[in-house]
């Protein structure tokens, strides 16, 4: 690497520790911490929840790097995908008796040929478009999923009561049970992606694409076909994170715009079209929520303020993340 | 009173510039003599174009200096030394492409004159290149040969002191190239200095007045076209050296930094 | 272009506003309302117009300033008991200090890079401005005392739409336009040509920061209550952008021929169709992106109705 590249890296390691460090002086000047152990271990239990919630977020936002990676585009309705995940899994679960988990058989493979069929009419426009056009088609494909599920399904907040209680870590730590599958879930799901885009030769197309699309052509590698199935796997990654989001939390149409931009902040940081840095990056940003949330007052506005400033200092700093090249 | 002839114009003192772990300028140093034409060649990879960026203050120098008319201009950004009186075409050309022809000519600032006498300077130098009828036209939908004329027109736009072209003559059709020439040498005539790389022998070898080769990076050799083209260190940087059982040399066709 | 064109035009401009300010008083509220809608929005497109189609860096969080406009009138006069129309001013000052404050660090990104980060700022405005809640009443919003018949508004919304149209219609048809659309086509090559960039780049960003703000202002007069999530609605960047991909990016009239198409369609079809409405809404959107990215001014360039580039 460049020196000014090592520099911008260094530079940003420092500005996470702060970040991090942020919550824990705001809290100690506002006098939401303490210093004994019955609160080392609700932070424990914050952190470990953190790491849990981050391992979904991560779901969400591999996908988005890699549409971004690849073709260059912006899924303004990246979080509305998620958005659909959360509905079609409540749909299976109420209509169709089918337990969330398995439900994936099932909506895995329907998100696939959605994000295909988005790809193949929709987004061909916009690879080498200036940005504004992929903006603009997604924002639009969002907008009008986000009144349509309305119009199906109101505008309530729905949940999907599944694997009630806890499970006592250690002494001290217990997470939700519903937390702990999302999050084994989340890692075997990752996992599989992760070995599929690192052994399989499609897998390493799609890496070759994401790297230079010109000379990914000229290796003779079919990159129509890369976008499609890219656009796919993008799809049904966020469908999964939907998903494993409609066990923990409540979720109305409205919702996705939020899970957007957190997935935005998730893939800046971890590096465009950086599979690993988008996994690394939402379990950054998971811990960073949690710990705003427990220790800054007012902490639930200041949690999206978290994602967004996590964001802007990054792009300000190294707009390649932590594993892109510095310029992104 | 500005430089005289013989006087130098333009001087590299020991340029670096390195590129992760290729030094694409390696202790690069010259000096161009005012109101002559000089050739910059060198095999592919050799470091021209990074030069020429270096000098017109696209790149910054990892250190050495650029020295303009006993200016240093390090430290300026692009267009400051643009208005100091430098300017320069692209290898690849570099017009607006969905501006007219026109509007890439207006495009250009630092002239200082109201907006009447801009457009007739502008008017003049379309003529003088043959895109009239063109004016309106988008530079996008010009053939390549147009838009490495229209770049041309427009780098003298200021009527600069020291005109930088880069491969002028590739991809261009002979008529062209000798339209090109023509004007090079009226330029030349009307006491500008220019620096001209190109991979083109017939260009170089029989237009210019010095010659600078670089290889690896540094500068190899300099001098008028009859000695450049009898010099053995060139001859080898283009050709290789004739491999002998004991040789530790380069190959020919060995692997060079792209 | 000749000076008679120019002079054309410019009378051309003067009769709709002559027209324009003729007609209220012979109009119900409700069309009044209408009519200053429109026109805002031709103000809020050809100010998006002036970063993001002219120069190319696709602001993605225009509404930032619109918002911090809407704000600073509704405190000064809400809290402060200020006249409205100064606190235009004063609205226009602090979106022209932000612009700078936010823009010369995100100037420096490129393309989509841009964009996020313009959605970050305008999120983050709005998270900031609900959270201050000792400056800005936080969540509760800010109800403005109700003094106006909505003919001041419309008079004000009608001068600033004129003025709008004037400077985007001078920057437009200028050199300082061309060098904008320069540095949008190629940012390097533009420098090597003299062109100080980033000095380019910060001036349209803050052009392109005021009169949206002044437009905030003035309908925050109007509609008499604001709270954070109505004013930074990104919404209205999309439709900044919208309404200027539609007529055209990058020219004079298609930002205000867009204005006034989108958002007249958008009155018809929401009050005909209230519940498809916004489905209908997101569809358009796609369709136009995905088929007519060069909008009608483009479409008109093509066919030969309409003279290529802005400066001739």
């Amino acid at each position: 690497m460049e020196r000014s590249d090592v520099r911008s890296l260094y530079l940003l390691g420092a500005f996470l520790a702060c970040a991090y460090a942020l919550p824990f002086l705001v809290g100690a000047w506002a006098g939401t911490v303490r210093a004994d152990a019955a609160w080392l271990g609700i932070l424990t239990t914050v952190v470990v929840s953190g790491v849990m919630q981050g391992g979904v977020y991560a779901m969400f936002a591999v996908g988005l790097t890699l549409i971004f990676g690849v073709m260059r585009i912006i899924n303004a309705a990246h979080g509305e995908m998620v958005m659909m995940g959360a509905y079609l899994t409540w749909v299976s679960f109420f209509y169709l008796g089918v337990d969330p988990l398995l439900s994936l058989a099932l909506t895995l493979p329907v998100a696939f040929l959605f994000g295909v069929a988005v790809q193949k009419l929709l987004l061909n426009a916009a690879v080498g478009a200036p940005e504004l056009t992929g903006l603009l088609i997604t924002f639009g494909l969002g907008l009008t999923m986000i009144y349509t599920v309305e119009l199906i399904f109101t505008t309530d907040f729905r949940t999907i009561p599944y694997a009630p209680g806890t499970i006592q870590l250690t002494s001290t730590i217990a997470v939700g049970r519903n937390r702990m599958i999302s999050f084994a879930m989340a890692v075997v799901i990752s996992l599989a992606v992760y070995l599929f885009l690192k052994l399989t030769r499609l897998g390493k197309a799609v890496r070759a694409t994401a790297l230079n699309a010109e000379v990914a052509m000229v290796c003779g590698i079919n990159v129509r076909r890369i976008y499609l199935i890219t656009t796919g796997l993008a799809a049904a990654l966020a469908v999964a994170g939907g998903a494993l989001v409609s066990i923990q939390f409540g979720f109305n149409p409205e919702t996705g715009v939020v899970y957007t931009l957190q997935a935005f902040a998730i893939v800046i940081l971890g590096g465009r079209g950086n599979y690993v840095g988008a996994l690394v990056g939402g379990l950054m940003l998971g811990v960073l929520e949690n710990l705003v949330s427990l220790m800054i007052p007012n902490g639930t506005a200041m949690v999206e303020l978290a994602a967004y400033g996590l964001m802007i200092f990054v792009l300000l700093i190294r707009p390649g993340g932590l594993m892109g090249v510095k310029e992104g | 009173m500005g430089p005289g002839a013989d006087e130098i114009v333009l001087e590299a003192r020991d340029l670096r510039k390195a590129f992760g772990g290729v030094r694409a300028v390696d202790g690069c140093s010259f000096v161009v003599p005012h109101g002559k034409i000089s050739g910059l060649i060198g095999p592919n990879g050799s470091g021209k174009t990074t030069t020429f960026n270096l000098l017109t203050g696209l790149t910054t120098p990892d250190s050495g200096q650029v020295i303009y008319k006993k200016e240093s201009l390090a430290g300026l950004k692009p267009y400051e030394i643009f208005r100091k009186g430098i300017t320069r075409t692209f290898q690849i050309t570099r017009i607006f492409r969905e501006l007219t022809v026109l509007e890439n000519m207006l495009s250009v600032t630092g002239l200082r004159v109201p907006d009447r006498v801009a457009r007739e300077r502008a008017a003049e130098l379309i003529a003088f290149v043959n895109l009239g009828h063109l004016r309106a036209e988008y530079g996008g939908r010009l053939s390549y040969g147009q838009q490495k004329l229209l770049e041309f027109a427009r780098a003298l736009m200021t009527d600069p002191d020291l005109i930088l072209l880069d491969e002028p003559a590739a991809g261009v059709n002979r008529t062209l190239l000798q339209q090109l020439l023509e004007h090079i040498h009226r330029l030349q005539e009307q006491g500008k200095t220019i620096v001209i790389v190109e991979h083109d022998m017939n260009v170089i070898m029989n237009h210019c007045d010095r010659i600078f080769v670089m290889d690896y990076g540094v500068k190899i050799a300099e001098g008028p076209p009859a000695e450049i083209q009898r010099d053995p260190r060139v001859l080898e940087a283009y050709f290789g050296r004739r491999r002998r059982p004991d040789d530790a040399g380069p190959t020919p066709g060995a692997p060079r930094m792209a | 272009m000749t000076w008679r064109e120019h002079l054309r035009n410019l009378a051309l401009v003067a009769l709709c506003g002559f027209a324009l300010a003729l007609l209220p008083s012979a109009l119900s509220v409700y069309l009044r309302s209408f009519m200053l809608f429109t026109m805002m929005y031709v103000v809020l497109a050809l100010s998006w117009n002036i970063i993001s189609g002219f120069t190319g860096y696709t602001s993605f969080g225009h509404v930032a300033f619109y918002g911090i406009g809407a704000y600073v009138c509704a405190i000064l006069v809400a809290d402060y008991g200020w006249f409205w129309l100064y606190t235009l001013a004063v609205g226009a000052g602090v979106a022209a200090l932000v612009g700078i404050a936010i823009g010369y660090p995100v100037l420096r990104l490129k393309g989509p890079y841009f964009a996020i980060a313009m959605l970050g700022a305008a999120e983050g405005t709005r998270v900031v401005v609900a959270v201050w809640d000792s400056l800005t009443h936080g969540g509760l919003g800010i109800s403005l005392p109700s003094a106006e018949t909505s003919m001041e508004t419309y008079y004000a919304m009608l001068a600033l739409m004129l003025l709008t149209i004037a400077v985007a219609y001078a920057v437009g048809h200028s050199r300082f336009g061309v060098r904008l659309n320069a540095i949008r086509e190629d940012e390097g090559a533009a420098e090597a040509l003299g062109i100080n960039a980033t000095l380019y780049k910060l001036a349209a960003f803050v052009l392109s920061a005021v009169f949206p703000a002044v437009a905030g202002g003035i309908q925050a007069y109007k509609v008499l209550y604001i709270d954070p999530p109505s004013v930074f609605f990104v919404q209205i960047t999309i439709a900044m952008a919208l309404m200027s991909m539609l007529g055209g990016k990058g020219t004079v009239i298609g930002p205000i021929l867009g204005a006034v198409l989108l958002y007249t369609a958008q009155e018809l079809t929401w009050v005909n169709f209230p519940t498809a409405h916004l489905i209908a809404y997101g569809l358009f959107i796609v369709l136009v992106a995905r088929f007519m990215p060069r909008g009608l001014v483009g479409f008109a360039i093509d066919q030969g109705w309409v003279r290529k580039g802005m400066v001739h």
